[in-house]
């Protein structure tokens, strides 16, 4: 549907006979289209072969609008005297949209039973997400994406909630009919992090992206669409005449978003108390790595750069802040696409290189891409599509261990205020404090992850007409990948002193082979019938082998033999195979009543023999009201109601049948063989998942306004399920089929156009979503309420009998019957020895607004984005609040700051806290400013108090994972995009086809959030145990500049 | 119609055909699932002394209650600050891990492993039952490896039932029963193995002595007339010596990259007091040699203050206990002669308890490399050190803390049985001046075993360190 105009010059005088044709997009004459010069009555209409021809009575330029019944109105700027073809768009009724179907089958959005939702383009490119993920934030209702680590990072995707209690709960990416893989191996957790996979792709690649939102939508696709399927379809040289070649070129800068708010009045030590001798205690107070030291009034102490002499002890509030770069990302790519009437093709290659925030990071990521087909013979077509990407990482940002020592946020949530970080610039072998930390440059350029990847996603395939209205298809494709990492921490490093070194490698491949045959046929006037039966094979394998050189035997070498000890190394190697069977029917009678329904059968090699073979069916409809009631109106374009039932199985990892024992390093001689912990299950059976969805679509005056709503109500049973159990009954955990996790949610989406006229465009998009969980059943014999989804710093995040999936259960204060908390003699609040719920991760509902306003070829769209409900657990704060560097551990800590006087009778510490009553010590004694009651009672229930220290008071509560729960609630700017669309008459003049200029601005900033000091979005990895935050690096805010030629 | 069932049917009975070669890739090719015995028992040996010598269990909790080691930072868990998760290795390693492993030892069919194994693994198994009940106090043990969610049994019945499981122990085990290999402790000598289910079963005699006296003199009596005996020497000593890195003492790796602890202020003061010459072993001097004197590391300070006592002015704990090769002591030849000397004391068998004591502290000395006679006899004849009749359980409780160096989790069972020596909670500890008397249940049993867990606290008290187990009578 694309507008095209090519013009002929006729003459260059006054009275130009103007001439041309209108034609649709299927390059059909269209007759009787009304020609007019806009603003005049000048004009004629078009013949039975869509041309025209009148004079016209005034000079060039002029407007033509052409009008015709069941298309849209389109205008055209003529500037010379040429022939003019207009191609008129289909007035696209939501009742004639054609949308990709499971197996890649294209069929009419208004014959469908279920919910899909579609991207376009347009939506996905020139973002310059570096993660594709990221792009769709916002834009699809029922979808929810967390970015956890900053801009180098990993990103979740979760369709329509959370339906396995413990399995992936990411849908089926398929990318032109292959599925792909998008793991996220050996995340790491919080102090590094690898991107998942599906970032390979590039956005610039991809023409459309389809989202199947539940097992409805995605029954063809079996197993592992229970979550939903995202059907992406690549750009192809379909509908190239003659020879395109497109060059992108984009810039993307990006700063970090959301940063601690630091405090700048105290520096680092205890109790008032800091000078620096050696950085590990040698000093006073010198190995303390917290901000409880002096003011930062210009006091003169030695600090670590200043060998022993006393320096100003002044704050460096961008001390943080300063370490962080401007990230740049350059994207430059090429395409060329092509066809006639035998083939067609499109070649690409694109190159992002991205430098982060971090210092010293960097990934470079270039996509080769193919995309062809030719038509052998009338009725035999043939083709093939490649994705070959080249990723290489000489550095991602977080240190190669976990720990004080590689941490990037961790350090700087234990930095001292007064740390000058341009000290530590200056000289890498500079530490601020040696008990536990590396100069944070030491650690970004020495202490190293590096990461080699390449990745092959493709296809060949076969299209057949055997007979009229039964065609074949085979396709074969694959997604192959090799992933090398590297490992290195420097000789000299903290806690590390001999430096290591260790390789982590990767194979992952899955090859999908499926042969398909279609029928379609009309039954007679009323009915008709489109079918298909086909096979798929499946086979996917994994191997991931690790060795590493724990102590290096020379500096600065990197290699596996120059290690002091034996190696340790594993490796791990799984493959599993599945054969389905499947087929479905769609019955159609008049064009508005559909049923359509499937079954497939899996056999697969994860599960024992007789559990192998299971079948699932779906059912799903739809009645297009409108037409069957025939009650269209000016005020009513269409309205549709949808409605389906299905089920879909799932199969086990592989290996999950028998318990093994494992091999440990062995010890002088005698080999280690010691349980796995886990006990597995020879009887798993499949796992169930059931869902009902309805649905109604429908739009208003002339397409002004959609509406399209979904209800769902999905249970998933026999789930096979790890549970956690007590190390008491021989295992930590146990591999049973159990469960019942219920999901009912409401989808809504509302598009509009409240204004338009010739020039000016403003078109309104909102989507929201609302899902509700419950556990329900985790084992049969009721003997497990709880299913340890994932756990951090002591908060669990449970699935928990009759609750909502995703509660975090942990430490919360010990409360009286009033609910005061209760406050020891020692004035420091208890811990209440029975872990409690403080609330559930998931969100109430999501909600998204896309603003899209166009004046003429300007176009401005902004996103802003709601995420309203979950809790979850600050990492962050809990550890700021420790050590004092955050802005809210201000108050009390001096007079200034509303602290309370207090002394210590006979000067005797032992002699505890005595609050201040008078002016001063009744014996002359030392008189504190930093004093705090906490606000609770003792266990009698009288009031506390005990006055303790500023210190000691934000301490208190650093095991008390109560304290560290908040609202994620949010609404962010999410994404704000100004595009200039060069005019044709501009582009033709300088030889192109098209042109444009976007700028974009992405992460902006927040219109609220409940947490302080994070961006609520971080979460800890792409697993299930979401709602922990845990010092994860920040997220950035991207600004891009990005240009579009055609020739 | 036809059409559509016709590929499904073809497919169908290929997939049949394919039942079997699908079931071939589905064998795990990265572990076995038949497990050998010898692997096994070094794997339980092994992974049993770095739970007993490591970190959770040993110096981040139990060396620091009963103040043989101090933290110089990080001092939270110096101040029993702690919470529901700092126990849970213990736990974890002693079920899933030794006594899994050791049952599968058990389970084994008598083709397939002699009854030596058997008795090893039995003693072995006992030997973890009891660090548990003598941390957490009543814990899953009849039921433990059989349910999903065993039931706890009380200290009563869990020692008792170790006594019969350790009688058990000793009648599988005979020289003529078959060679073991794997042994990395004794090297298959099973009369030392029978030694030590002997010297097990007086160490259980004596945990009980104070609340089931008829029973703990019966086991003692059968402890100390079998056959086999005791451990008879410092060659008997049940310790685990470990080797090179990666196969280093815990204690060694931990202080290989980080500085987190010092010998504790009570035990070098004690040390002093005595005039021991354990001193010179036990700790290193400062590392700022103006110092010029052991100096240890106070207990239970704030962060600041124990930072303030000086990385360089204070005394780490001494290298024979940081050497990569440094043994992790389960059982030493001084304990046993400890037991005799109470046993005595306590009427359940006749002898000398004074020159068991002695023989005792002798032992130890020994075992730490003091050997000379004069220095020994000094050291036995000052007054302070002189066995006292009249109050055993000081001179003893005494004497076995100090002998017990590093052996943090028997050093807090005894310490807590004998009262002695008197210790003193640190300043900014945050239990209202008292001293942990047990661990925490790990938190996760709340939500892994929920009612078995309940029911037990029911019984034994709130799950808090102060609450006080059934054998700490006092």
């Amino acid at each position: 549907m694309i507008l095209s105009g090519s013009v002929l010059l006729l003459h260059a005088q006054q009275n130009i006979a103007l001439h041309g044709q209108i034609i649709d997009s299927k390059q059909i004459p269209v007759i009787g289209a009304t020609i007019i010069v806009s603003g005049t009555t000048n004009g004629t209409v078009s013949e039975t072969d869509g041309s025209f021809r009148f004079t016209l009575k005034q000079a060039l330029p002029v407007t033509l609008q052409v009008r015709a019944l069941g298309y849209k109105t389109e205008t055209v700027d003529v500037y010379e005297n040429e022939e003019v073809t207009v191609t008129l768009k289909e007035q696209t009724n939501t009742l004639d949209e054609v949308v990709v179907t499971a197996l890649g089958i294209t069929k009419e959005k208004k014959s469908l039973g279920y919910a899909v939702q579609a991207l376009q383009n347009k939506d996905l490119e020139n973002t310059k997400e570096t993660n594709l993920l990221n792009t769709l934030t916002g834009k699809l209702a029922g979808v929810r994406i967390t970015n956890s680590q900053g801009d180098m990072g990993s990103s979740r995707i979760v369709i329509r909630g959370e339906t396995s209690i413990a399995g992936n709960n990411q849908p089926l990416f398929v990318v032109d009919g292959v599925p792909v893989d998008n793991s996220q191996l050996n995340s790491g957790g919080a102090t590094r992090d690898f991107r998942n996979a599906i970032a390979d792709l590039n956005p610039e690649d991809i023409e459309s992206l389809n989202v199947l939102k539940g097992p409805n939508a995605a029954a063809l696709y079996g197993s592992r669409a229970a979550h939903g399927v995202i059907l992406i379809t690549t750009k192809s040289g379909k509908g190239q005449k003659g020879l395109g070649i497109t060059l992108s070129s984009g810039i993307t800068l990006s700063t970090v978003a959301t940063l601690p708010e630091y405090q700048n009045v105290f520096g680092q030590g205890s109790n008032g108390k800091f000078s620096y001798v050696d950085g590990k205690g040698g000093g006073v107070n010198d190995g303390v790595d917290e901000s409880w030291g002096p003011k930062m009034d210009g006091r003169l102490i030695p600090q670590f750069f200043s060998n022993g002499v006393a320096v100003p002890f002044v704050a460096h509030p961008n001390n943080v802040k300063d370490f962080f770069e401007t990230g740049v990302t350059l994207d430059n790519g090429i395409s060329i696409a092509g066809s006639d009437k035998k083939y067609d093709f499109r070649l690409g290659v694109n190159n992002q290189r991205q430098k982060g925030t971090v210092p010293n990071s960097e990934i470079k990521k270039t996509n080769f891409t193919i995309n062809s087909n030719y038509q052998l013979t009338k009725d035999i077509k043939i083709g093939a599509t490649a994705d070959y990407i080249v990723t290489n990482a000489p550095a991602l940002p977080g240190g190669p261990s976990g720990g004080r020592a590689a941490g990037v946020m961790l350090q700087f949530l234990w930095f001292g205020r007064q740390v000058d970080i341009n000290e530590l610039k200056k000289n890498w072998n500079n530490n601020w404090n040696n008990s536990y930390y590396n100069n944070p440059y030491w650690n970004a350029y020495y202490n190293t992850t590096s990461q080699d990847k390449n990745r092959l996603i493709g296809d060949i395939h076969l299209e057949a007409k055997i007979a009229d209205g039964l065609n074949f298809r085979f396709r074969t494709g694959t997604d192959y990948y090799n992933d090398r990492r590297k490992y290195t921490i420097k000789y000299g490093t903290s806690g590390t002193p001999y430096g290591s070194y260790a390789e982590d490698a990767y194979t992952v491949s899955e090859n999908n082979t499926e042969a398909i045959l279609q029928y379609t046929k009309n039954l007679n006037k009323d009915f008709s019938l489109d079918a298909l039966a086909g096979f798929n094979l499946r086979n996917r394998s994994y191997a991931n082998n690790y060795q590493k050189a724990p102590r290096l035997a020379v500096p600065d070498l990197y290699t596996l033999t120059n290690s002091r000890d034996a190696l340790t190394s594993s490796n791990y190697f799984s493959r599993q195979r599945a054969y389905s069977g499947y087929a479905s029917a769609q019955l159609a009678y008049k064009n508005f009543v559909y049923l359509n329904v499937t079954g497939r059968n899996d056999w697969s090699s994860t599960l024992p023999s007789n559990n192998r073979s299971y079948f699932y069916p779906s059912v799903n409809g739809s009645v297009v009201l409108s037409d069957a009631l025939k009650i269209k109106s000016k005020t009513l374009d269409f309205l549709k109601l949808r409605g389906g039932w299905s089920e879909v199985g799932n199969d086990a990892d592989p290996y999950q049948l028998a318990t093994v024992y494992n091999f440990q390093t062995a010890f002088n001689g005698n080999p280690i063989q010691t349980s796995s912990q886990k006990k597995l299950n020879a009887d798993l059976k499949p796992e169930t998942t059931r869902s009902v969805e309805f649905g109604l679509e429908s739009s208003f005056w002339q397409n002004r306004l959609h509406l399209d709503f979904a209800y769902y109500n999905t249970n998933s049973f026999d789930q096979i399920l790890e549970i956690k159990t007590t190390a008491a009954s021989g295992y930590t955990s146990q591999l049973i089929n159990a469960g019942k996790i219920n999901n009912h949610g409401i989808e809504l989406q509302v598009e509009g156009t409240p204004l338009q006229s010739r020039r000016f465009k403003w078109n309104v998009a909102v989507n929201y979503s609302s899902n509700n969980s419950k556990v329900k059943i985790l084992d049969y014999a009721g003997q497990i309420q709880n299913y340890t989804i994932g756990s951090s710093n002591g908060v669990d995040v449970l699935a928990s009998v009759g609750k909502a999936y995703g509660i975090l259960y942990g430490t919360a204060y010990l409360r009286d019957a009033n609910g005061n908390i209760i406050v020891g003699a020692n004035g420091l609040p208890k811990a209440d020895p029975q872990n409690r719920v403080l609330g559930h991760y998931t969100p109430d509902w999501l909600g998204g607004i896309t603003n899209t306003l166009t004046y003429k070829n300007l176009q401005l769209s902004f996103l802003i984005d709601a995420n309203v409900g979950g809790k979850l657990y600050s990492g962050t704060n809990r550890t700021g609040n420790y050590t004092g560097v955050l802005k809210q551990t201000l108050p009390g800590r001096d007079a200034a700051h509303g602290g309370l006087s207090y002394y210590y009778p006979g000067n005797l510490s032992s002699n505890g806290k005595k609050l201040l009553t008078g002016t001063s010590a009744p014996n002359g004694e030392t008189v504190y400013d930093d004093g705090i009651i906490f606000k609770g009672v003792l266990a009698d229930g009288t009031p506390n108090t005990t006055v303790i220290s500023a210190q000691e008071y934000y301490k208190a509560s650093y095991n008390i994972s109560e304290a560290y729960i908040y609202s994620s609630t949010f609404v962010k700017f999410r994404e704000v995009k100004l595009t200039y669309n060069v005019g044709k008459k501009l582009v033709k003049k300088i030889g192109l086809q098209d042109a444009s200029l976007t700028l974009t601005g992405r992460n902006l900033f927040f219109i609220y959030k409940a947490v302080p000091n994070i961006d609520p979005e971080t979460a800890l990895n792409t697993g299930n145990g979401q709602g922990l935050e845990s010092l994860a690096l920040p997220t950035t805010r991207n600004y891009s500049l990005n240009l579009n030629v055609k020739f | 119609m036809i059409k559509k069932l016709f590929p499904l049917l073809i497919i169908a009975l290929l997939a049949s055909s394919c039942n079997s070669q699908l079931d071939e890739i589905n064998k795990n090719p990265n572990a076995t699932e038949t497990p050998q015995p010898a692997y096994l028992l070094t794997s339980a040996l092994k992974q049993g002394a770095d739970l007993y010598w490591g970190s959770e269990s040993n110096f981040n909790s139990s060396l620091l209650f009963v103040q043989h080691w101090a933290k110089i930072q990080y001092t939270e868990p110096d101040r029993y600050d702690v919470s529901n998760s700092s126990f849970t290795s213990l736990w974890n390693t002693g079920y899933s891990t030794l006594i899994t492993d050791l049952n599968t030892i058990l389970n084994f069919s008598d083709d397939q492993v002699n009854s030596n194994y058997k008795g090893i693994a039995l003693t072995l198994r006992s030997w973890v039952f009891l660090l548990l009940t003598d941390a957490y106090g009543s814990i899953p043990y009849q039921e433990a490896g059989l349910k999903i969610t065993p039931a706890y049994n009380t200290q009563k019945e869990v020692y008792t039932g170790l006594l019969a499981d350790l009688t058990q122990a000793q009648s599988l085990l005979a020289t003529a029963n078959g060679s073991v290999s794997g042994d990395v402790v004794y090297s298959g000598n099973i009369s030392k193995w029978k030694k030590l289910v002997n010297s097990l079963r007086l160490r259980i005699a004596l945990r009980i002595s104070d609340k089931e006296p008829d029973l703990a003199k019966q086991a003692a009596i059968a402890a100390t007339v079998d056959a086999a005996g005791l451990l008879a020497g410092n060659s008997d000593t049940f310790q685990f010596v470990y080797a090179s890195s990666p196969q280093q003492n815990p204690a060694s790796a931990w202080f290989d990259t980080r500085d987190d602890y010092r010998i504790s202020k009570t035990m070098v003061d004690k040390l002093y007091e005595l005039s021991d010459p354990r001193l010179s072993v036990y700790a290193q001097l400062p590392s700022d040699a103006s110092v010029g004197k052991y100096v240890g590391g106070a207990n239970g300070l704030s962060n600041s203050d124990a930072n303030s006592q000086g990385f360089a002015k204070t005394s780490k704990p001494g290298t024979y206990f940081l050497a990569p090769q440094s043994p992790a002591v389960i059982f030493s030849y001084s304990e046993v002669l400890f037991a005799r000397a109470e046993a005595v004391a306590r009427g359940y068998i006749s002898g000398d308890a004074e020159q068991l004591y002695k023989s005792a502290i002798t032992a130890s000395l020994n075992q730490f490399g003091i050997t000379d006679a004069t220095v020994i006899s000094n050291y036995l004849n000052q007054a302070s050190v002189k066995y006292d009749a009249t109050n055993f359980a000081k001179s003893i409780g005494i004497q076995k803390w100090i002998a017990f160096f590093g052996q943090g989790l028997d050093a807090f069972a005894e310490w807590r049985r004998l009262d002695y020596p008197v210790l003193t909670a640190g300043p900014a500890t945050v239990l209202d001046g008292q001293i942990p008397s047990r661990f925490f249940y790990p938190g996760t049993e709340q939500s892994l075993n929920g009612i078995s867990y309940q029911a037990a606290i029911s019984t034994q008290g709130k799950d808090l360190l102060t609450t006080k187990l059934w054998f700490d009578a006092k």
